[in-house]
């Protein structure tokens, strides 16, 4: 039986704004793919490049097997289609019930979506992102708005993805899941620092706690709050 | 243009005679042609046809009913072009500045202040505008007349959001009213010149054709 690849390759992709560019090159195979960057380097664009809705100035995009692709954006507000919370679901091509049980909103059904707070909004936008399977998944910023129960739970939902290619952009540095490949943007460029754990040796995004148990001659494997728990118990014996 | 009194002063006065007489509006128009970087159009297209659209509509109207829809739409159009002039060529603080170099550190701050969040607000709107349309079509839904108004929604619930932070980031400054600002500007060499054309398209357009012409009945 054939096996379908699914792959994204940037070939100097290269996007331009008014005082700003970006140039993207490296490709993007099946797994989890974490793209850092300061607030403001590039990463929703660079997002937006991948999804095919933002026009290159040069350079090009190459998809293979990618018949699927859904785009998270960083704030839920823009996302709103629905008058109310179910019908807001129901938008998204999956069952409200479903969501609204899994999210604790199914009291808010009739309620406008604009009523829920901004992390409500982000939970019930994630949940209906989620419960659909991409071949090409990307999330922008989508741990903000979250508090730390809620984004160990939503971790843990995109560890449990075994199929296609799913990118998250963040600046996020605590909670994170496991990667396949780390990503960083510098000075407008896309560069690939590789899998971890040897990544964290280029990554200059990379978290606090990484190099504090990188000093103290504990790497982690990877950089889910799992592997920072095994490295800092390694430590203490 | 660099000078925003003369800027704002020149569209005023193309505005009003483009507005009172077809001949005023000519001349408005031979103005926007002669001092105005005219590609910067092309950069606002979708706002420019979207407007003359609609003036277009309400001069076919006007034609059917009443008459001088043909009048009413090249005045109107020329009105959108000084606008979009305007709206280029403006920089964030530049209503500020006016304001107070017209009206002072108390009225004319608090003036300058409100129509530069008025603006802020507007470019924010658009900003909003092209991301919802970006999120349809993540989801695959097309923009027409059923999306209109969860857009709309959307988009009022942003500016009063908005607007509640600004309100919010004030009081928390401390903020009362007035403040102090000392009004700088530059004056390119052409400026003056634009500006001397510009009053005399408005003067030009409130003295009758039969002052300079004699007009066979």
């Amino acid at each position: 039986m054939e096996v379908l690849m699914v792959r994204i390759t940037l070939n100097r992709a290269y996007a331009v704004r008014d005082h700003w560019s970006l140039t993207a090159s490296g490709t993007f195979q099946e797994g989890v793919h974490l793209v850092s960057g300061d607030v403001g380097s590039g990463k929703s664009t660079l997002a937006l490049m991948m999804a095919g809705l933002f026009s290159l100035s040069g350079g090009c995009i190459e998809k293979e097997g990618i018949i699927s692709t859904m785009l998270s954006l960083q704030f839920p507000e823009l996302h709103v289609t629905g008058l109310s919370v179910a019908e807001e679901c129901a938008s998204w091509g999956v069952d409200p019930g479903e969501i609204l049980d899994a999210t604790g909103l199914a009291r808010r059904k009739d309620a406008s979506p604009l009523s829920l707070s901004r992390g409500e909004l982000k939970r019930l936008q994630l949940a209906c992102v989620l419960a659909k399977d991409y071949d090409l998944l990307l999330l922008d910023e989508p741990f903000s708005s979250l508090d730390c129960g809620e984004k160990a739970k939503l971790c843990a939902r995109i560890g449990q993805k075994s199929q296609g290619i799913c990118v998250i952009f963040t600046h996020e540095q605590d909670i994170l899941p496991r990667v396949t490949r780390i990503w960083e943007i510098v000075d407008g460029t896309l560069v690939d620092c590789g899998t971890p754990p040897d990544a964290f040796r280029h990554w200059r995004h990379v978290p606090p706690v990484i190099r504090k148990l990188t000093a103290l001659g504990s790497r982690p494997d990877n950089i889910s709050l799992d592997d920072l728990r095994e490295a800092a118990c390694r430590i203490q014996g | 243009m660099q000078d925003p009194r003369i800027r704002l002063a020149a569209a005023a006065f193309l505005s009003v005679a483009a507005f009172i007489s077809l001949q005023g509006a000519a001349a408005a128009f031979l103005w926007w042609l002669v001092f105005t970087p005219r590609l910067q159009i092309a950069k606002r297209v979708r706002l420019v046809f979207s407007l003359i659209l609609l003036i277009a509509f309400f001069s076919l109207v006007r034609e059917l009913f009443g008459g001088s829809g043909l009048s009413y739409f090249s005045r109107m159009t020329v009105i959108v072009l000084i606008g979009m002039w305007l709206l280029g060529e403006q920089k964030p603080g530049e209503f500020l500045t006016i304001s107070v170099w017209l009206f002072g550190d108390r009225i004319g701050f608090e003036l300058g202040m409100v129509a530069e969040m008025g603006m802020q607000s507007l470019v924010s709107v658009t900003a909003d505008l092209d991301r919802i349309q970006m999120a349809e079509k993540i989801k695959g839904m097309q923009w027409g007349v059923y999306s209109l108004v969860p857009a709309g929604l959307v988009l009022v619930h942003g500016a009063l959001a908005r607007a509640e932070d600004t309100a919010e980031l004030l009081a928390v400054r401390g903020y009362r009213s007035g403040g102090t600002l000392c009004p700088e500007f530059l004056t390119g060499p052409l400026d003056r010149v634009a500006g001397i054309c510009a009053l005399g398209v408005f003067l030009s357009a409130l003295m009758p054709v039969s002052e300079f012409f004699i007009l066979y009945r």
